[in-house]
C-alpha cells in the first residue's frame, strides 16, 4: 500500500490559531488532524484557520474529516476558515457544499482579516 | 461564502479525475427501467451541513478474513454489484455508466410499507473507495463512503462510513423512532452480502458518533422536498396518470 503522509502544525497568531496542513488528507490523516485541532483549541481562540497550501491530495474521506472539524467549530461557536486551496480544491469545497458554511480565502492575510474574532 | 478563487494555478492534483463535476441541480436524461425520477431531477445536492437533524457519523466494517482479495478488487466488485447487494426493500438503479463520478443512482425503497423514490449522486470514486451524496428530499442529508483497506495483518476490511443528518423534521422523528435502526440494518446487510460474495461470514461492526447533537431549525423548510411525502402523492396519482396516458392514445 502507498504511504499516506500527512502533517499538521499549530501556529498562534493574534487573531486566531492557524493549522498548517501538509501532505494527503485521507482516512489516515484523522488522528493527526484531530490532535492538531485539539491543540489549536487549547487557548480558546475565536477563530481557527486551516492552511491548505501544503496539501496535494484530498479524497472524500478527507472532506468528511474537515466536515467533522467544522461541526466541532460550530458546536463551540468558533469560526473555522480555509485558505491556500488550489482552484481544484475550491471546486471540491463547492461540490460538497462545505463552502456554504466555511469561509474560503486566497491567503492567510485575507483569512485573518476576513475572520471575525469573537 | 467563498471569498474568491485563490491565484494558485499548479497542475491538477492526482485526485482530480476521481471527483464529479459540480452541478447546480441534478439533471437526468436516461432513467433506468424500474426507477423513478420523481424526486431526483432538478434537486440540489445536500451535504452533512445542510440537513435538519442531529449529525451522525456511522462506520460499519467487516473483515474479509481467510480470503486473498485486495482492497481494489473488493471495491471493483462492490461497484459492479452494488444493486444486488441491497436488501429487497431498497432497490438501487445505477445508470449505464455504473458507479462513476457524476453518475446518479436511483433508489426505490419501502419504508414502513410506503414507497420512497429518491437517488444519490456519485461525487467521488477511485480504485479503493466511492462516495455518494444525497439530493434534497432524500431522508438523509450527507454522504456515504464505501471503501476497502488492508488492516495491520494485511486482511482486507470493507467499510461504509456515513456522515449525515436527517433532511427534515419528519425524517428526524422517523430516524429517532425506528429509522436509524432500519438504516443500520440496511448497511449491515450490504456488508454481509459483500462478504458473502467472497465466501466470508464475519460479523459486521458498527461505531457511531453524534458529531453535532443540535438540530438546525434554519433548515425546517427542507420538508417541502420530502421524498417520502412526494412519493406517496406520486403513487396515489398513478391511476390518474394512467388514465390520462390512455386518453392521449
Amino acid at each position: 500500500m502507498a504511504v499516506k503522509h500527512f502533517e499538521a502544525e499549530v501556529r498562534r497568531e493574534p487573531k486566531g490559531a492557524v493549522l498548517d496542513l501538509r501532505g494527503e488528507i485521507n482516512g489516515f490523516a484523522q488522528g493527526t488532524l484531530d490532535a492538531a485541532y485539539a491543540e489549536a483549541e487549547k487557548e480558546n481562540p475565536g477563530a481557527i484557520l486551516l492552511n491548505f497550501e501544503g496539501v496535494d491530495y484530498i479524497n472524500s474521506t478527507g472532506i468528511a474529516l474537515i466536515v467533522g472539524l467544522l461541526a466541532r467549530a460550530r458546536a463551540t461557536k468558533r469560526d473555522l476558515s480555509a485558505y491556500g486551496l488550489s482552484e481544484h480544491y475550491v471546486e471540491i469545497f463547492n461540490i460538497t457544499r462545505l463552502s456554504d458554511f466555511m469561509g474560503v480565502f486566497p491567503d492567510e492575510e485575507s483569512a485573518l482579516y476576513g475572520t471575525v474574532v469573537k | 461564502m467563498t471569498e474568491s478563487i485563490p491565484p494558485k494555478d499548479e497542475k491538477q492534483p492526482r485526485d482530480a479525475a476521481f471527483w464529479a463535476q459540480r452541478v447546480e441541480r441534478l439533471e437526468v436524461s436516461d432513467v433506468p427501467d424500474g426507477a423513478s425520477n420523481v424526486n431526483v431531477h432538478g434537486r440540489r445536492e445536500v451535504g452533512a451541513l445542510q440537513g435538519f437533524g442531529q449529525l451522525w457519523q456511522k462506520t460499519y466494517r467487516v473483515r474479509l478474513a481467510g480470503v486473498e482479495v485486495t482492497p481494489g478488487e473488493t471495491v471493483r466488485v462492490w461497484k459492479e454489484r452494488f444493486p444486488e447487494l441491497q436488501p429487497q426493500n431498497s432497490r438501487f438503479y445505477p445508470s449505464m455508466a455504473g458507479v462513476a463520478p457524476g453518475e446518479v443512482l436511483f433508489i426505490s425503497a419501502t419504508v414502513g410499507g410506503m414507497p420512497v423514490h429518491t437517488g444519490v449522486r456519485v461525487i467521488y470514486a477511485d480504485d479503493e473507495s466511492f462516495t455518494v451524496m444525497t439530493p434534497e428530499g432524500h431522508p438523509e442529508s450527507g454522504w456515504n463512503t464505501f471503501s476497502a483497506h488492508a488492516d495491520e495483518d494485511g486482511t482486507t476490511v470493507a467499510q461504509i462510513q456515513s456522515l449525515a443528518r436527517a433532511n427534515d423534521p419528519i425524517y428526524e422523528i422517523g430516524f429517532r423512532v425506528v429509522g436509524a435502526t432500519e438504516q443500520e440494518r440496511l448497511w449491515m446487510h450490504v456488508l454481509k452480502s459483500l462478504s458473502a460474495n467472497f465466501g466470508v461470514n464475519e460479523p459486521v461492526s458498527l461505531e457511531k458518533t453524534c458529531v453535532d447533537p443540535k438540530v438546525q431549525w434554519s433548515q425546517i423548510r427542507n420538508v417541502w422536498h420530502n421524498a417520502g411525502a412526494r412519493s406517496m402523492v406520486y403513487t396515489m396519482m398513478a391511476p390518474l396518470r394512467w388514465r390520462r396516458a390512455r386518453s392521449r392514445r
